[in-house]
């Protein structure tokens, strides 16, 4: 048994629907600019650039939604809603026809981002970490488990602010699919099962402050609801 | 407790000099260009550098003396010496005064930062997230934590890195840009630091590429030594 300094903290994680058992989370991998609207009106070209990965670290996240705190240190937090993979089997250069097969299962989560703060790091060719990877920057709702899902290709994706309707697209619109992002990653890092992938937000994304009250869906797979406060 | 899915894997850790007690990993943040002659060997302009950081997955830290197989997806391995700063009690905002950022400090490590260098110059030129390029598994080879309680908190003492014996980085700590404190007190303004965290403080000039078979090694004077082979 091995002994620590001072005692580790407990392994986030993630509830799932249906069950009083939790998804426990090792990282939290962000697919970028993953469909063409979202691409272009943040600048760039979808039919140019492939996609690109960012992380966010494992308890940034907001398992279940409720509360999140207005971050520091900016003046621009916007909301990108995304449909979630959670991984239940790892694995290293997995073929894009045998990937779906290491999913546990989905969720809805938002990503939200530092956007002033991404800005200027795209402006100065820096990294991303501090815009995209701050505390509490990662709410998700409950896993659905594919045994009871199945595993969507096509299905609404929405975010509600306030009860307006800020962001409404379908997943079938994404660049890459679930099951080729997977394999991409796969040859970047080994997949490990407790891994959850972020798989790109749609166009519509904007700003939230305090008090704003955030509705996610994805339809057959669930939503989360959360409070800037 | 919880009761998961399936087992978690156990917490990322690392050897603490002098005892059988391990330093458990919540995070991993990293200081860019944080010395002047490193900022401009990257193109970087050291009068006008504001601090700022990236992580790297807790559980890319790999043991001192490791064995590591060349990453997947570059051909441009490149290994960069840090003073590791560990934290041993949390704070954020302005919990964090420079005055003060010291008392939250566990100890101090010898720390790669391994990069994929082709990668990060294809990020950048995209004006993208590089964590591609520095978070990638095992990225973040550590030597064994020493304690501020015993070697107090180092100011000054040589940084270097060795391929095969041969001398590539050679530095002094007392040359960054940014001092430990003030990485402290900067980051908490922007995360919440908590026992745990790790922060590799950035690397001097003399950055290099190396091959399958290549031994380095790197130290800072007063802290001790990280060692790996390349297979």
């Amino acid at each position: 048994m091995t002994e620590y300094v001072f005692a580790p903290r407990e392994r986030p994680s993630v509830p799932v629907a249906g069950t009083d058992r939790r998804f426990p989370v090792r990282r939290v991998y962000c697919v970028g600019r993953n469909y063409a609207e979202h691409a272009r009106e943040m600048g760039g070209d979808p039919a140019r650039e492939p996609p690109f990965f960012f992380s966010k670290p494992a308890d940034a996240l907001v398992a279940g939604g409720g509360e999140a705190p207005f971050p520091p240190a900016t003046n621009d937090v916007h909301h990108e809603v995304e449909l979630v993979v959670a991984l239940g089997k790892g694995g290293a250069d997995i073929a894009v026809d045998q990937a779906l097969a290491h999913v546990y299962g989905y969720a809805v989560g938002i990503d939200l981002t530092r956007r002033d703060l991404q800005a200027a790091a795209k402006k100065a060719g820096r990294p991303w970490e501090t815009a995209k990877g701050f505390d509490a920057s990662a709410p998700i709702g409950a896993i659905a488990p594919a045994s009871r899902v199945g595993h969507p290709a096509k299905a609404a994706i929405r975010l509600k602010v306030n009860g307006a309707v800020r962001q409404s697209s379908d997943i079938s619109r994404m660049i890459w699919s679930v099951a080729e992002t997977l394999s991409h990653l796969s040859g970047l890092f080994r997949l490990e099962a407790g891994d959850l992938v972020f798989t790109g937000t749609p166009e519509g994304v904007g700003p939230v402050r305090r008090g704003d009250a955030l509705e996610a869906g994805v339809e057959g797979i669930g939503e989360v609801k959360l409070r800037i406060v | 407790m919880s009761d998961y899915l399936f087992p978690p894997s156990p917490p990322a850790s690392v050897a603490v000099a002098g005892s059988t007690q391990r330093f458990p990993v919540r995070r991993i943040y990293c200081a860019g260009q944080n010395y002047v002659a490193h900022a401009l060997e990257m193109g970087g302009d050291p009068s006008k550098q504001e601090l700022f950081f990236f992580d790297k997955p807790a559980d890319a830290v790999v043991a001192d003396g490791a064995r590591l197989p060349m990453p997947p997806a570059t051909d441009h391995l490149s290994p960069e010496i840090e003073l590791a700063v560990a934290i041993g009690e949390g704070g954020s905002g302005s919990a964090i005064a420079k005055e003060t950022a010291l008392a939250h400090v566990f100890g101090y490590a010898a720390a790669f930062d391994l990069t994929r260098r082709d990668m990060q110059a294809r990020l950048k030129k995209m004006g993208v997230a590089y964590d591609l390029a520095k978070a990638f598994d095992r990225s973040c080879p550590v030597g064994a934590i020493r304690p501020a309680a015993e070697i107090g908190h180092p100011r000054k003492g040589r940084i270097w890195l060795a391929v095969n014996g041969e001398v590539r980085q050679d530095s002094n700590i007392d040359d960054l840009i940014y001092d430990v404190p003030t990485i402290i007190a900067g980051l908490s303004a922007m995360v919440e630091l908590k026992p745990g965290d790790l922060i590799l403080t950035g690397t001097p000039a003399g950055v290099s590429r190396v091959v399958k078979g290549d031994r380095v090694e790197g130290g800072i004077e007063g802290v001790g030594t990280v060692t790996i082979t390349v297979l």
